[in-house]
């Protein structure tokens, strides 16, 4: 049974997931399912356990108990790169890239092999090369190809990271605060990239604490509490729940 | 989808490779004709059996940005394999040779297993216990080893004169740092090696990319034990004895580290560079003030002097200056006029944002009001 065969009933799901450091539960007997097809956000008060469900979900840390699942298979536990494979994307709260290297060399880390003789073909195979260049186009940085990753803005860096994460092919991405340390302009270009990415299938799970990009953005919300979810829905309902704007707003 | 321009200089530069190229295996390869006498001939051989140790250490270095300190050890096996299986075994010299870097590259894969579990200072630790586990067993398991007597290891051409036996032996040396440095050059232009470059930079974002990076570590140490043990066992059968304190030393592990940090370890010739300068320097302080310890503090201070003014190596170093003297290309931190552009549209986006809320997104002020 591969996953590509699964009809995709479900999108990411988990069952009780619970993750303890030392006597603090960051995620704690969290069971929350993803709407498969739609852009779903994470909000929630700082410290309130969503980086760290990020990661367990995605393989980073393993969870003390609960399951992940993704389109119904148990992922729970699996190494990062395997569920990178399943077809999950993600993005890191500090945007992370490969520094020394180029542009175009970080999205061509992210391509697909498919068994050990690919591995050895050049890596600056035309059709990965074009294909990269593609994503690269597509979040509008093509121009900076050949810097150094470390040479370009902020900004730039974030665009880049969403390339390579696209580069992978995943149907669901995950990003980490995308709109985290951006202007205004770019917040909006993300923005309009992650509506066009979710008009072509692909699921998306967002932690944002920029409020207006979750609201105009989001077609689901789901609200982290202390480690667990306290409420979702589409965000005009979400808004107006008097828990959210408890634990959020602490009023 | 290079411009015409740029298939010039491309072009220029590759015909500027092969000729360098082209000068410096010439120049490697009669070297033993013009070398003034058989000690000169031997100081070669040291400084080629550096390099080929060197480039080798350079696969899991240079790649993964993993510092191992314990590549003696590697070293060592591939020469006590060697000696072992020639006197043992009765087999011929380099099919010894040859099944001693098979041996020591399945014993690798326990090893990096275990090792490449720990990242940074740790697995510096790991990989020097190592060396000095290897050198308690060498040295006590005397009956089979030889332990701190030595052990001889059969000439494999038995009927040479010395300066004969130097010279055959800086060709195998020769072709075995071409094999190790064609090998080192293909990963380092495959998917593979990307993905290698990938974990030196940023280990869990390059996991996150889908790259089982465990594997691609424990692979390329592995590759790496081989080649480090054939150079071990090439030495071996040049030098003909062999002593756990000389094999099994930190030091040998040490000039690895600093021969490819010299050179450059993101290059392919870096360790071959930092070889022909580190050894050549050792081989000349040994040769100026004997016994002494000299040579170990001139290395120290080459070792300094690396870290502080050339973290990179010699070689980025030197194409650096290099490109201050050549006509200035378009920098990258010069601002295309699409980056002007963006520059200009967010500024003008940010002084608008302050009035009101982005044009390009109606909604938000809708919601800001819902809040309020």
């Amino acid at each position: 049974m591969t996953l590509t065969d699964a009809p995709p009933r479900e999108s990411l799901a988990t069952v009780s997931l619970s993750k303890s450091f030392g006597g603090v539960k960051a995620v704690d007997d969290a069971t929350v399912t993803f709407v498969d097809g739609k852009v779903n956000a994470l909000i929630g008060p700082n410290g309130s356990g969503k980086t760290t469900f990020f990661n367990c979900v995605t393989g980073m840390i393993k969870p003390d108990s609960g399951s992940v699942s993704y389109r119904g298979n148990d992922v729970t536990g699996r190494s990062p790169h395997r569920i990178a494979r399943a077809g999950i994307g993600r993005s890191f709260q500090l945007c992370r890239i490969f520094p020394r290297m180029t542009v175009l060399e970080n999205v061509l880390v992210a391509h697909r092999t498919d068994g050990l003789r690919s591995l050895l073909k050049g890596a600056r195979n035309d059709d990965e090369i074009e294909r990269a260049r593609g994503y690269l186009r597509r979040v509008g940085i093509d121009h900076l190809e050949r810097s150094e990753a470390a040479d370009i803005s902020y900004g730039q860096q974030k665009l880049l990271e969403l390339a390579g994460v696209l580069m992978a092919e995943p149907d669901l991405i995950m990003l980490d605060e995308p709109a985290g340390g951006v202007n205004p302009a770019l917040i909006g270009r993300i923005g309009t990239l992650i509506r066009e990415l979710n008009a072509e299938g692909r699921t998306f799970v967002v932690v944002e604490h920029n409020m207006e990009m979750v609201m105009s953005l989001s077609d689901h919300v789901i609200v982290f509490d202390r480690g667990r979810p306290i409420a979702e829905g589409p965000p005009s309902e979400v808004q107006t729940d008097p828990r959210v704007l408890e634990a959020y707003l602490g009023v | 989808m290079l411009n015409a321009s740029d298939r010039l200089s491309v072009s220029k530069a590759f015909v500027a490779k092969v000729v360098v190229f082209a000068a410096c295996a010439a120049a490697l390869l009669t070297f033993p004709s013009w070398a003034a006498n058989p000690y000169i001939l031997s100081a070669g051989v040291v400084v080629l059996s550096y390099a080929v140790l060197s480039t080798s250490w350079n696969f899991v270095g240079g790649f993964t940005g993993y510092i191992s300190l314990g590549h003696a050890a590697f070293f060592g096996l591939g020469a006590y394999g060697t000696a072992l299986l020639i006197t043992k075994l009765d087999l011929s010299s380099f099919v010894a040779w040859f099944l001693a870097g098979v041996g020591v590259a399945l014993f690798a894969i326990p090893v990096g297993w275990a090792a490449l579990r720990v990242r940074g200072a740790s697995f510096v630790i790991v990989s020097i216990a190592l060396v000095l586990i290897m050198l308690l067993v060498f040295q006590s398991w005397s009956d089979f080893t030889g332990g701190s007597n030595g052990l001889v290891v059969p000439r494999p051409f038995p009927d040479m004169l010395r300066p004969e036996h130097h010279e055959t032996f800086f060709y195998l040396f020769a072709a075995l740092l071409a094999v190790t440095l064609l090998c080192w050059w293909l990963i380092d232009r495959s998917r593979f090696g990307m993905g290698l470059k990938a974990i030196r930079e940023d280990e869990d974002k390059a996991e996150a990319l889908g790259i089982p990076t465990y594997s691609y570590k424990l692979v390329v140490y592995v590759v790496s034990a081989f080649f480090t043990a054939l150079g071990g066992g090439m030495y071996a059968l040049w030098f003909g004895d062999l002593d756990p304190v000389f094999q099994f030393s930190i030091l040998i592990g040490s000039y690895m580290v600093l021969m490819a940090l010299l050179g450059g370890v993101r290059q392919l010739y870096g360790p071959l560079l930092g070889a022909l300068i580190v050894g050549t320097a050792l081989e000349y302080f040994k040769l100026e003030f004997g016994d002494t310890q000299f040579h170990l503090v001139a290395t120290g201070l080459l070792l300094g002097i690396v870290v502080l003014f050339m973290p990179d190596g010699i070689i980025p170093a030197g194409m650096k200056l290099v490109d201050r003297f050549t006509p200035e290309r378009s920098s990258i931190r010069e601002m295309t006029a699409a980056e002007l552009l963006e520059r200009d549209q967010s500024e003008s986006s940010e002084r608008a944002g302050r009035h009101a809320s982005t044009p390009s997104d109606p909604e938000p002020s809708t919601t800001e009001k819902a809040k309020r």
